[in-house]
C-alpha cells in the first residue's frame, strides 16, 4: 500500500471516529433529555394515561395524532416517542461501533448499552401492561440510569483525547490521602447510584411527602418510623448526606493533590457544583410539595450527578497510577 | 458499510411493524382483575327501612374549581366533588349493612349492570355502590380519550382505555372493597368512588344528605363512608315493616388531608 493511500485510509478512520464520538456524545445527550420526560411521567402520575403497549390507543404509536397527545397522554406518549428516538440512536451506535471501532472492550461496552436499551423498553411496556408495580417501576428507573452511565462511558471512549492516551495523573502531594482517587471515585458512584435506587424507590411508592418538613422531619432531626413510607423517605435523606459526603471528599482530593489536571479538576468541580443543585432542588421537591418540576429537575439533576461521577471514575482509573490495575481501555 | 445501512434499515422496519396497531381503533383486552361471577343464594326481601340525613358540621370547604385546560375537549367548568354540602346535608356518603345478621354471607349478584358515564371529563355518578359480582359498564360519552382505572388495595387494578365516544366497558369485582377509587390517568382531575359490597343492602346519600336504606328483619351493623370525611358505624335493630330514622353527622375537622 503506498503512503498516500495509507494517509488517506489514517483520515478517513479519524473522520469516521470522530464522527462515532460525536454522535455517542449526541446520544449520552439525548438520554439525558430522555430521563427528564421518564420524570415528568412520574411526577404528573401519567404512567398509565396509555393503557396499551405498544400501541397507544390502539393505534401505531408512531401515527397517533397529536391531537390527541391531550392531559397525561402528552407525558406518557412523548416519553415513548423519544424513548424511541434514543433505542434507534443505540441501535445505530451499537452497529457503528462493532464495524469502526478496533478494541474489543468498546465494541461489548456498544452491545451492552443495546441490550440495556432493549430491556429497557421492555420494562417499560411491562411497567404498562403489569399497572406500575413497584419493582418494575424501580428496574425501569434504575436501568435508564445504568443505560446514562453506559452511554456517558461510550463517548469518552471514542473520543479523540482518550484513544490517543490520557496523560498519567501524578499527585502534588508527598503524603497523599489514605485511599487512591480511581477507589474513591467508585465509591462516590456506587454511593450515587444506590440513592438513585433509593430515590427511585421513594417515588414509586409515593413516599416523596412522607415527611412534609425540611431540614428537619417532623420536627426531630430522626422521626418516629410509623410507616415504611417514613423509613423509606428518611433513608433518602441520609443516603443524600453520605453522597455528599463522598463528593466533597472527592473534590478536595482532586482540588487538593490533581489541582493543575484540567482532565480531572474540571469534572470533580461540574459534580460538585451538581451536589449543591441536587440538595437544593431535593429541599425545594419539599417545600413545594412535589411540584412537577421541581421533582423532575431533580430527577434529571441526579442522573447528571451520576453521568459525571461516572467520567470522572473512568477518567481517574486510567490517569492515575495505581499498583496491578491494568489501563484496560486504554 | 452499505451492509451496516441495509441492516439498520431493516431493524428499523422491524421496530416499526412491532409497534404497528390495528386501524378500527380496537384495543386488545388488557390484564384485568375480577371477572369471576360470585356465586351465592338470593338475598332476603327488603320488607323495612332505615332513613334520615348526613349532615355536616363545621365551616364548608368552597368547592374548589377544577383545571381541565389539559383538553380542550373538557370545556365544562368543573368543581371538586369531595364535599358536596346542601342545607347541611353530605351527598356522596355510602351506606351499607358491614355486618350483623348479615355477616359472612354471600348473595348472588344482580342480572342489571352499574353504569358510570364520562361527560365532560366528569364521572356521573361520583360515588355508587357495585356488589361483588354485578356486571359495572362504564361508557365513555365524550369525544375524547379517557382510560378508565380502579385504584384497588383487594381488587386487582383495572386499566383500560376508551378512545372512541360512546364507548362500552364491562367489567367485575369479586372482592369486597369499601371505597374503591376510579380516576382517569390522562385528565387528573377524574376521580370517583365505588363501594364493592357482599350484599345488595347498600345506597349513597343524595343531594341534601338524605338517604334511606331498605333492609330485611334483623339486627345489622351499618356504616355510613365518605371518601373524605372517614367512616362510621352503628347497630341497628329492624323489623318487618319498620322504617327507622338514623341520622349521621360528619366534621369537616375530620377531613383526611390529600397526599
Amino acid at each position: 500500500m503506498s503512503r498516500s493511500v495509507r494517509v488517506a485510509v489514517a483520515l478517513h478512520e479519524e473522520g469516521a471516529n470522530i464522527g462515532l464520538h460525536r454522535f455517542a456524545l449526541f446520544t449520552a445527550c439525548c438520554t439525558a433529555f430522555l430521563i427528564f420526560v421518564g420524570g415528568l411521567v412520574t411526577s404528573t402520575q401519567s404512567g398509565l394515561s396509555v393503557p396499551d403497549w405498544p400501541t397507544t390507543y390502539g393505534s401505531n404509536m408512531f401515527t397517533f395524532p397529536f391531537s390527541k397527545w391531550v392531559g397525561g397522554i402528552f407525558y406518557e406518549h412523548s416519553h415513548r416517542l423519544v424513548a424511541s428516538f434514543v433505542g434507534s440512536l443505540t441501535v445505530i451506535l451499537a452497529f457503528w461501533t462493532w464495524v469502526a471501532e478496533k478494541r474489543q472492550g468498546v465494541r461489548w461496552l456498544a452491545v451492552a448499552a443495546l441490550g440495556a436499551v432493549v430491556a429497557q423498553g421492555v420494562l417499560g411496556g411491562l411497567t404498562v401492561m403489569l399497572l406500575l408495580p413497584t419493582s418494575i417501576s424501580m428496574a425501569h428507573a434504575c436501568l435508564a440510569q445504568t443505560f446514562f452511565c453506559l452511554v456517558i462511558a461510550m463517548a469518552l471512549l471514542t473520543s479523540p483525547r482518550w484513544k490517543q492516551g490520557l496523560p498519567i495523573a501524578f499527585s502534588t502531594k508527598t503524603s497523599r490521602s489514605s485511599i487512591t482517587l480511581p477507589l474513591l471515585t467508585a465509591v462516590t458512584t456506587g454511593a450515587i447510584y444506590i440513592q438513585l435506587l433509593l430515590g427511585a424507590l421513594m417515588r414509586h411508592t409515593d413516599s416523596g411527602l412522607a415527611i412534609r418538613d425540611f431540614p428537619l422531619s417532623f420536627g426531630r432531626i430522626i422521626p418516629h418510623f410509623t410507616t415504611s413510607h417514613i423509613a423509606i423517605h428518611f433513608s433518602h435523606r441520609v443516603g443524600a448526606l453520605l453522597v455528599s459526603v463522598m463528593i466533597v471528599w472527592t473534590f478536595l482530593t482532586v482540588r487538593n493533590e490533581y489541582r493543575k489536571n484540567t482532565l480531572l479538576r474540571r469534572p470533580a468541580t461540574v459534580l460538585f457544583s451538581l451536589l449543591w443543585l441536587q440538595l437544593m432542588l431535593g429541599a425545594w421537591t419539599v417545600w413545594s410539595e412535589k411540584a412537577v418540576l421541581i421533582t423532575t429537575a431533580h430527577v434529571a439533576t441526579g442522573a447528571l450527578v451520576l453521568g459525571t461521577s461516572v467520567l470522572l471514575m473512568l477518567r481517574a482509573w486510567v490517569m492515575v497510577p495505581v499498583p496491578l490495575r491494568e489501563a484496560a481501555w486504554r | 458499510m452499505r451492509k451496516l445501512s441495509l441492516l439498520v434499515c431493516s431493524l428499523m422496519l422491524l421496530l416499526l411493524a412491532a409497534c404497528g396497531g390495528n386501524s378500527n381503533n380496537e384495543i386488545p383486552p388488557l390484564p384485568a382483575g375480577g371477572g369471576a361471577t360470585a356465586g351465592g343464594e338470593a338475598p332476603p326481601a327488603a320488607t323495612a327501612s332505615i332513613m334520615g340525613k348526613i349532615s355536616f358540621e363545621g365551616a364548608v370547604p368552597k368547592p374548589a374549581k377544577l383545571q381541565t385546560g389539559a383538553d380542550s375537549n373538557c370545556k365544562k367548568e368543573l368543581f371538586s366533588e369531595d364535599t358536596k354540602v346542601k342545607d347541611g346535608g353530605l351527598a356522596n356518603v355510602i351506606i351499607y349493612v358491614s355486618g350483623g345478621d348479615l355477616a359472612g354471607k354471600t348473595y348472588a349478584p344482580p342480572s342489571t349492570s352499574v353504569e358510570i358515564e364520562q361527560i365532560d371529563c366528569h364521572y356521573i355518578p361520583h360515588a355508587f355502590v357495585i356488589q361483588v359480582g354485578q356486571e359495572l359498564s362504564v361508557k365513555n360519552g365524550d369525544p375524547t380519550l379517557h382510560n378508565i382505572h380502579t385504584v384497588g388495595d383487594v381488587n386487582p387494578q383495572w386499566n383500560v382505555g376508551q378512545p372512541v365516544k360512546d364507548m362500552v366497558n364491562k367489567h367485575t369485582f369479586d372482592k369486597e372493597e369499601v371505597l374503591l377509587p376510579v380516576k382517569c390517568d390522562v385528565h387528573g382531575w377524574m376521580k370517583a368512588f365505588i363501594a364493592v359490597v357482599s350484599n345488595p343492602f347498600a345506597t349513597v346519600s343524595a343531594e341534601g344528605g338524605a338517604y334511606e336504606l331498605k333492609l330485611p328483619a334483623g339486627k345489622f351493623e351499618i356504616t355510613a363512608i365518605h371518601e373524605k370525611y372517614g367512616k362510621q358505624t352503628v347497630m341497628v335493630e329492624v323489623k318487618d315493616g319498620d322504617k327507622t330514622m338514623k341520622n349521621f353527622s360528619f366534621k369537616a375537622s375530620d377531613a383526611k388531608s390529600g397526599n
